[in-house]
């Protein structure tokens, strides 16, 4: 080796590799604490700046009646999008005009120009650059077709599929099934964490309102990688969305269909409940109006059409319009004056009409019933008897009989609109018209006359009460526990109040309500009238209860001891004559779409004994 | 052979290793890209394929006679082009480096080296070139091109070729006192510069005494930005401070093993632009996708490479060849520290290539027209002068 005794920088060198050890020592210290220890928050801040968090929306679950039809389903709606990715170029508004230029080439391509504008790019752009753009929304077979065969020539543009809402039986149970829109959706996990969130659809109305959170499912999660410039670069599917599950209504669409088809052209509405379980069959509201409009977007123009028009069709009058009950209130008063202590054969003389301090209430019969008890009072409807006959059990009776029938108050229904209606008291009438309790306003109480106000839910509760003596909650949703109140009456307080229902149906006031009917059904028949002078009208109400019948030896309906099925029915029809000419025979219908009609001879025998 | 015996395959190995992974980074780089730099690692092949022959070349000839008849001339033509660039280069990012197709500063770091050795490494040196003398020499020699380099400005450059120029002087015996004044004035002028720039930049001084403070402070605006930036690195996040944020994410989002090779996301999605990622920030590139493994495999290759140089310094045939050795291996090692450093927050931000992987060609061809010299040091170390 050379070892030139007097050659300088034989130290430097090992001196010099020394130090080229030790700082690459420091460099491998430093890259331990940055790879190492801070690794994790490395890579949060890179997903922080290069990943988006994208909610998916979840198909929604269908609303299913009870013979297992749809009410509410979902149809693939195919949208033609384009990917701004494909059209990067240096500055924003060329990327724009790349953008535009694309779209107007489609344009020609799927045959319909599209609705996206210059401020929509630019719009999109700026907030929603990594998504796709959709440029057409629910494309035709067709306008599909001739994309699908040019897709190659149009580099960025993909075909997008999602989800919508579709009511196959169009306006049959409109305002039970409600309808859904779309809307921003909540991000699930906090604000920050989604970026992007797909509109989801939401309940607007009626049952998609009100089980919403049900049907709706569980959004998935997308995770979009974005560049330093936010276009999108890569997308996984993180989590996938999961299908809301299906609802089963109790509704019987057969019954359904009856009871709109006795309601067309007319305004009123119809409810149909099993009193033994409070599952409601049928719930019909007149006029209606067709979902699908309202999917995916309601247009403003059908909005406005709907919600101007007279006859209000958005308006659930179900359980959302309230009426004066009118007389089929009087088998509740029947019970108040019967529980306290009055007979039911009490007898009191009609002579047509009812003197109440300077007020007289006028009956059906302009020379009167003559002389009547409960039952018959109720057979004839008798004003004056039952004017007479709650003012003898008192304020406190009728009112407390009122609420013990759930009136007054909301009945519980799983439904968005559930109208409590109006029990006027002493209280009451002072909190609201700064006026006491004048023996008129119970006189017209006594009658389903004055302040008080019931929707038909209300009524077909109590026709179900009257017939079981226990008031049920009413359930839209099928196989729910049935939740049922005892009646504060006795069997024979009911039992007496049931005769003179049975005598309404069997040769009175609601003859019509019945008629060939293969039920045992008791009713009672209500035409209250609203309104003075030029807008004086009449709404016509029929109650009913109905149940499965035994045949007795001439073939008509007997009353069974352990009866299959308890049916109760209201039915009110706005600007009618009469609750027994013009509403008892709609409920008619109604209830053979429940029991069948009965044959030919025992109808002639029933006519033969009215 | 007797030649293949002398030769430090060592030193060989590693500098084909470190090729490779220079050549797969810039693949690995470029295709997560446009199509427009798909095909950089094959210019980078073929640069480093002429950089071989070049190296061998040099390897095989007696460095003696290459220091001896090359290096003046060398020297001459190195300021005359870093003279010419900065009349006649072209503007870049602010900044005058690149002649036609070339960047006269990196060629001048090799012929700056070249030259101090062949003075301070001659046979019978006048007894002045040891002392005061010989200091002045070397501080003009190493001055005046460091002078024009800064004027480019290229600080990284004149601060990568400072610790070689040191190491020589040390190695050579030159004048102690002299070199102890500069390392200490250079210590004191560093700190004074960071304490000045860490007081006016300090929150909450009034823009008065900033203004005061930095009109004493002997720096560009983006020299004293990047200052700035390395003592508060979060002030400016999206500005100045951008850059080493993304750096230090992405060295540390490759974790232990990386991300693996192709994968790496501050490149793929231009958190960092090509025109840095390829070159002086390249280092976050790779260690994002081979995590800190990687960086140790690439460190001890550049360790390897280093001490090998320092190797032949130690086992050179004369002092020429020794102070060569050791100051092209300081000037390598400079460049691996300081470009490592500033990519992990260690350093301000300078631009500084990684030697092999940058995509930089002049300054690859550079290294490794060295790295030939060093070659023949160890191979001629036993023929007679």
């Amino acid at each position: 080796m050379n070892d030139a005794i007097d050659m300088p920088g034989g130290p430097a060198c090992w001196m010099v590799a020394v130090g080229f050890l030790a700082g690459i020592a420091v460099l491998a210290v430093r890259l331990e604490r940055v790879q190492i220890d801070s690794a994790a928050d490395s890579r949060r801040r890179m997903a922080v700046q290069s990943e988006r968090r994208v909610q998916t929306d979840a198909p929604r679950g269908r609303i299913i009646a009870r013979d297992g039809s749809v009410i509410a389903g979902n149809r693939a709606s195919v949208s033609i999008a384009v990917n701004a990715e494909s059209f990067q170029k240096r500055t924003w508004s060329d990327t724009a005009a790349g953008i535009r230029e694309a779209i107007d080439a489609a344009s020609a391509v799927v045959g319909r120009p599209s609705p996206v504008t210059d401020r929509d790019i630019m719009r999109h752009l700026k907030q929603t650059l990594a998504r796709p753009l959709v440029v057409w929304r629910d494309v035709g077979p067709d306008e599909l077709a001739r994309f699908s065969e040019h897709e190659l020539d149009l580099p960025g543009f993909a075909v997008v599929e999602r989800e919508e809402r579709v009511y196959p039986n169009g306006r049959l149970a409109a305002h039970l099934v409600g309808y859904v829109g779309r809307d921003r959706a909540e991000s699930v996990a906090g604000d920050e964490a989604f970026r992007y969130c797909d509109m989801e659809m939401r309940g607007r109305s009626g049952v998609e309102y009100y089980y919403d959170g049900y049907l709706r499912g569980v959004p998935g999660e997308r995770r979009l990688l974005v560049d330093a410039r936010g276009f999108a670069h890569d997308e996984t599917t993180i989590v996938e969305a999961k299908r809301g599950p299906d609802l089963e209504l109790a509704l019987d669409l057969g019954v359904q269909s009856a009871a709109e088809a006795q309601l067309e052209g007319h305004k009123g509405a119809c409810v149909v409940m099993d009193a033994a379980t409070g599952e409601v069959l049928a719930f019909a509201s007149a006029p209606a109006y067709d979902p699908n409009e309202f999917v995916p977007v309601l247009r403003k123009a059908v909005y406005e059409g709907l919600s101007k028009d007279p006859a209000k069709p958005l308006l659930n009058r179900a359980s959302g319009g309230t009426y004066a009950p009118g007389s089929t209130f009087k088998p509740i008063t029947a019970l108040a004056a019967v529980h306290s202590g009055i007979s039911p054969s009490f007898t009191y003389e009609c002579i047509g009409y009812y003197q109440c301090g300077k007020m007289k209430i006028r009956c059906s019969r302009t020379w009167g019933h003559g002389p009547e008890n409960v039952m018959t009072a109720l057979r004839d409807s008798c004003n004056p008897y039952f004017c007479y006959l709650g003012t003898a059990a008192g304020t406190n009776a009728v009112v407390s009989a009122a609420r013990a029938f759930g009136l007054g108050s909301g009945t519980g229904l799983d439904f968005p609109t559930d109208a409590a209606g109006v029990v006027p008291d002493d209280a009451w009438k002072r909190d609201r018209y700064g006026e006491r309790w004048f023996p008129g306003d119970l006189a017209q109480m006594s009658m389903g006359q004055g302040m008080l106000l019931a929707t038909p839910l209300q009524m077909a509760r109590v026709a179900g009460a009257l017939g079981t003596g226990l008031l049920a909650t009413p359930r839209l949703i099928a196989g729910m526990a049935p939740e049922l109140k005892p009646l504060p009456f006795t069997e024979r307080e009911l039992g007496a109040v049931r005769e003179g229902m049975r005598m309404v149906v069997a040769g009175g006031t609601g003859k019509k309500g019945a008629e060939n009917v293969d039920a045992w059904v008791i009713g009672k028949t209500g035409t209250a009238e609203v309104g003075a002078g030029a807008t004086r009208r009449k709404n016509t109400w029929f109650i009913a209860y109905a149940e499965t019948c035994e045949h007795g030896a001439d073939g008509r309906p007997r009353r069974a001891a352990f009866p299959e099925r308890r049916i109760a029915v209201a039915m009110v029809v706005e600007n009618g004559e009469s609750g027994g000419g013009t509403t008892a025979p709609k409920v008619c219908e109604v209830l053979k779409s429940v029991f069948g009609t009965l044959g030919p001879e025992p109808s002639e025998a029933g006519k033969e004994d009215a | 052979m007797d030649v293949l015996r002398r030769v430090n395959w060592v030193q060989v190995a590693a500098m084909l290793l470190l090729v490779a992974i220079g050549t797969t980074c810039i693949w690995s780089a470029g295709n997560a890209r446009e199509a427009a730099f798909h095909g950089m690692w094959k210019a980078n092949l073929r640069t480093a394929a002429l950089g071989l022959a070049i190296y061998a070349a040099l390897a095989w000839a007696d460095y003696r006679k290459v220091l001896q008849w090359v290096s003046l001339p060398a020297y001459a033509g190195a300021l005359v082009l870093l003279v010419a660039v900065l009349a006649l280069g072209s503007e870049i990012y602010g900044g005058r480096r690149w002649l036609w197709f070339f960047q006269p500063s990196e060629i001048s770091k090799l012929c700056i080296i070249a030259f101090l050795a062949q003075v301070f490494g001659m046979k019978e040196p006048p007894a002045w070139l040891r002392s005061v003398g010989g200091f002045g020499l070397g501080c003009a020699l190493f001055g005046i091109p460091a002078l024009l380099v800064l004027m480019e400005p290229d600080l990284g450059t004149a601060l990568a070729l400072a610790p070689a120029f040191l190491v020589m002087l040390l190695a050579g015996r030159v004048w102690r006192r002299g070199i102890t004044a500069l390392l200490v004035a250079g210590a004191l002028g560093a700190a004074a510069l960071l304490g000045a720039v860490h007081e006016a930049e300090r929150p909450g001084v009034t823009p008065e005494r900033r203004e005061a403070i930095l009109r004493h402070v002997p720096l560009k605006p983006h020299q004293l930005k990047r200052v700035k930036t390395f003592l508060y690195p979060d002030t400016d996040p999206a500005g100045a401070g951008y850059t080493i944020r993304q750096a230090m994410i992405a060295i540390g989002s490759g974790g232990f093993a990386g991300r693996g090779i192709g994968k790496g996301e501050t490149n793929s999605l231009k958190y960092l632009p090509p025109s840095i990622s390829m070159n002086d920030f390249i280092f976050c590139v790779y260690a994002e996708e081979t995590g800190f493994v990687g960086s140790l495999v690439l460190l001890s290759l550049f360790a390897t490479l280093c001490v090998s140089c320092a190797w032949i310094a130690w086992g050179a045939a004369d002092l020429r060849g020794r102070l060569f050795a050791l100051g092209f291996a300081t000037l390598l090692f400079a460049h691996v520290y300081v470009n490592v450093g500033m990519s992990v927050g260690l350093l301000p931000i300078t631009g500084l290539p990684l030697p092999f992987i940058s995509s930089g060609r002049t300054f690859l061809l550079t290294v490794m027209a060295g790295l030939g010299i060093t070659q023949s040091i160890s191979i001629h170390k036993e023929e007679e002068t």
